[in-house]
């Protein structure tokens, strides 16, 4: 159920991008396109994360948002070409991850894994990657600084892992983090990436330094909260297209994230209640070392509450 | 009227319209309030200054509620107010928030019955021991009263944010428009609407637009719009069909490549779709344009006016802190001929269609005494920058005109700039707040 190739194809893209930024060939404009692209991939993540909480999000905001980084993903998917393939754990058999396999004859730009995000902060002047392109202003350091990993990134990465491959995506994360504090649990992220789906806001922002340091099967499981965080911020089913079948992992049990007749035509945010009890047992069902038990008596009452959902909702 | 408190977020003004005659002018606010104000009778002591518009009435429209259902707040703020044509001394009007459409009645009292046979001046029985003769009740003057009653409440009929109301020319009916569906209502029937437009998708997944905005046509009845976020109209005719899928129409313009970028779906998002007065034409806003479509065009807009391109370069930093989502309205004068869309920094501008001369007014207390005549004022881009030109990047995008009305018949416009109603005429260039 773990999507980890869908997980490595993130990090790949993460990679590929750090590498044709430090990348000397690269024109400027390629340098500060790709970092453009970056930053609001960044931000539209967080956009997704942050909104007011017990307020229903504009669904016309939602989805912009959401096409955007569909739009994006679509031209990653496009280069993927300029991604390089590095090992991982599992090798899902996913056409798209094959796709990418096989793409790297392609390669335009090659990537130097070993270069470092935090380089790319120190060293790359910041005009150098924002006149060219029209579209980041001079006027927003904070903005233009945000693809850039802040000091302790290094210290978070653990050495099996390939450095850089993450640390733009970890530091989203610590952004977002830092925009929805929380009471940092040392859980392991196996509770964060099942309990997600729940709806508990601040479960979602369980993504934390630890769960980086714990390497490549952890940092997978992370990756999979996202999907539920998307759904739960969003309040809506619908990104799931994007977060399953491309960016994060491919082989997930997407059955999970299906309407049923009762929460499709019930609006947005009705579904919660019953689609993430399901979500949960579902999730959890791997992690039997979890703390499952707290749950148990939350599934007798599943088909009840089921029932009275449609009853109440049901339009 | 600018108020005098320090601004406080229920204050903002929400939504901004006149009546038909453009005798009465009505707001809501975030807090859910709606103010009506009415135009004075013209004053003798100052023949040339038209009437100016004082407060008639205020009366909370909306209160905050929660939906037990899905843990979320409803809020209270008013997103739109269509007043219907009048039909006899009372006026009436709607204002939704984001799930509710009410109808309000708004009649004025100024006389009461006095010299009751059987009833005092309480109303009270009286003693009948004590009645003598018989006397006719007559109507004595009194203080004006406005009383406002709601009339109707149209609940439950939307599962998504209500952005639209409109009334329809018929009189009996009105729609009301939310991300992803439009109902048809009867004026007079508040438990049963008619589903006319639904762009739900089977699978939410799939979705990728939504309606944002949508209007009658001013003299068809059967005919309507409906605006979406990729940019596109669909102009819908109610006789073929109940339910209204599939459009008659489709005005859209093709992507200029030049212009290309990642925000290119964001910016055409049309936050505002206005018929003409005539019926010929409709107005779209989108982020940076307003453009004039020709019903009988659908392949592009026959005009387009930039509001403010000069943002086309901050468009990240739009995005990034949400300005780029915010949703300007626009408006037609009486006759057709001038078009206004809100900006920001209390900008507004103004597009003349015939002579394509543009201006670019400033809504602020500091700048506008009573009466005085507003300055154009320019952004300027490079480096050429005269005096009284504001630069692009002093430019406040907290203080943004999103709502903005023009009156039926004169040259009167109203503008909103967050918790402050501004009331220009061009009448004798005498302007009043």
């Amino acid at each position: 159920m773990l999507g980890k190739g869908g997980k490595r194809k993130f990090d790949e893209h993460e990679d590929g991008l750090e590498g044709k930024i430090v990348s000397p060939s690269d024109g400027p404009s390629k340098v500060s396109y790709t970092l453009q692209r970056q930053t609001i991939f960044n931000i539209s993540l967080m956009k997704l994360y942050n909104h007011r909480p017990l307020t229903e999000p504009s669904l016309q905001k939602t989805v912009l948002i959401n096409n955007m980084l569909r739009r994006i993903q679509e031209e990653l998917k496009q280069e993927g070409s300029l991604r390089p393939v590095f090992p991982t754990s599992s090798q899902p058999a996913d056409s798209l991850s094959d796709s990418y396999r096989e793409a790297p004859a392609a390669l335009s730009h090659p990537a130097s894994p070993s270069a470092h995000p935090c380089d790319l902060g120190s060293t790359t002047p910041l005009e150098a990657c924002l006149t060219p392109a029209s579209l980041l202003e001079d006027d927003d350091d904070t903005f233009c600084t945000s693809p850039a990993m802040p000091p302790a990134a290094p210290a978070r990465v653990s050495p099996p892992a390939l450095p850089p491959e993450k640390d733009s995506f970890s530091s989203a994360l610590d952004e977002i983090e830092e925009l929805c504090p929380t009471s940092t649990s040392t859980e392991a992220t196996t509770v964060a990436a099942t309990d997600s789906p729940k709806g508990d806001s601040s479960e979602s922002s369980l993504q934390k330094p630890e769960g980086l340091q714990e390497g490549r099967p952890d940092d997978a499981k992370l990756m999979d909260s996202l999907p539920g965080n998307f759904e739960i911020t969003t309040s809506t089913g619908f990104l799931t297209d994007l977060t399953l079948d491309d960016i994060l992992f491919a082989d997930i049990d997407t059955s999970m994230y299906d309407f049923d007749p009762c929460t499709s035509t019930s609006g947005t945010a009705s579904k919660m209640a019953p689609v993430s009890a399901d979500d949960l047992l579902k999730t959890l069902a791997p992690y039997s070392s979890q703390p499952v038990a707290p749950s148990q008596p939350f599934k007798m009452d599943l088909t009840e509450l089921d029932h009275i959902m449609e009853v109440l909702v049901g339009s | 009227m600018p108020s005098h408190r320090m601004p406080s977020e229920a204050d903002i003004i929400s939504t901004v319209e006149f009546n038909h005659t453009g005798e009465l002018l009505a707001t809501g606010d975030k807090g859910g309030r709606v103010v009506i104000f009415q135009r004075e009778p013209e004053s003798k002591n100052a023949p040339h200054s038209q009437g100016e518009y004082d407060v008639y009435s205020t009366f909370q429209s909306h209160e905050p509620e929660f939906d037990y259902l899905k843990s979320l707040e409803i809020e209270e703020k008013i997103n739109k107010i269509k007043w219907l044509p009048q039909q006899n001394a009372a006026h009436s009007l709607l204002s939704t928030n984001d799930k509710t459409i009410k109808l309000w009645k708004i009649t004025e009292r100024d006389k009461r019955p006095e010299g009751y046979n059987l009833k005092d001046e309480e109303g009270k029985l009286k003693d009948l021991s004590t009645v003598t003769s018989l006397q006719v009740p007559v109507l004595k003057p009194m203080d004006l009263m406005v009383e406002v009653s709601p009339r109707r409440v149209f609940a439950n009929g939307h599962t998504y944010h209500i952005n639209s109301i409109s009334v329809n020319s018929d009189c009996e009916t009105y729609m009301s428009a939310d991300d992803l569906r439009i109902n048809l209502w009867h004026l007079a029937i508040t438990d049963r609407s008619f589903n006319i437009v639904d762009i739900k998708p089977a699978n939410m997944e799939d979705l990728t637009e939504v309606i944002t905005a949508s209007e009658f046509h001013p003299h068809h009845c059967n005919l309507f719009v409906y605006s979406s976020s990729k940019g596109s109209l669909r102009l819908c005719d109610m006789r073929a069909a109940a339910l209204c899928d599939k459009h008659s129409k489709l005005f859209e313009e093709p992507e200029d490549p030049s212009n290309r970028s990642f925000f290119s779906e964001i910016i055409s998002s049309v936050s505002d779709v206005k018929f003409s007065h005539s019926g010929r034409y409709m107005l779209t806003r989108d982020y940076l344009t307003v453009k004039v479509w020709d019903l009988n065009m659908e392949a592009r807009p026959i005009e387009t006016y930039q509001v403010h391109d000069y943002l086309r370069s901050k468009l990240c930093s739009l995005y990034e802190n949400d300005c780029i989502f915010d949703k300007f309205e626009c408006a037609w004068n009486g006759s057709d001929s001038v078009i206004m869309t809100g900006a920001y920094n209390n900008f507004f501008r103004m597009f003349d269609r015939n002579t394509k001369r543009d201006v670019t007014l400033e809504a602020s207390r500091e700048s506008s005494k009573p009466r005085a005549v507003l300055k154009p004022r320019r952004v300027c881009v490079g480096g050429k920058r005269r005096r009284d030109d504001i630069s692009v990047d002093s430019l406040d995008f907290t203080k943004k005109i999103l709502h903005t009305a023009w009156h039926p018949a004169e040259n009167i416009i109203a503008i909103a700039a967050t918790n402050n109603l501004y009331i220009f005429q061009d009448k004798v260039n005498s302007e009043m707040h």
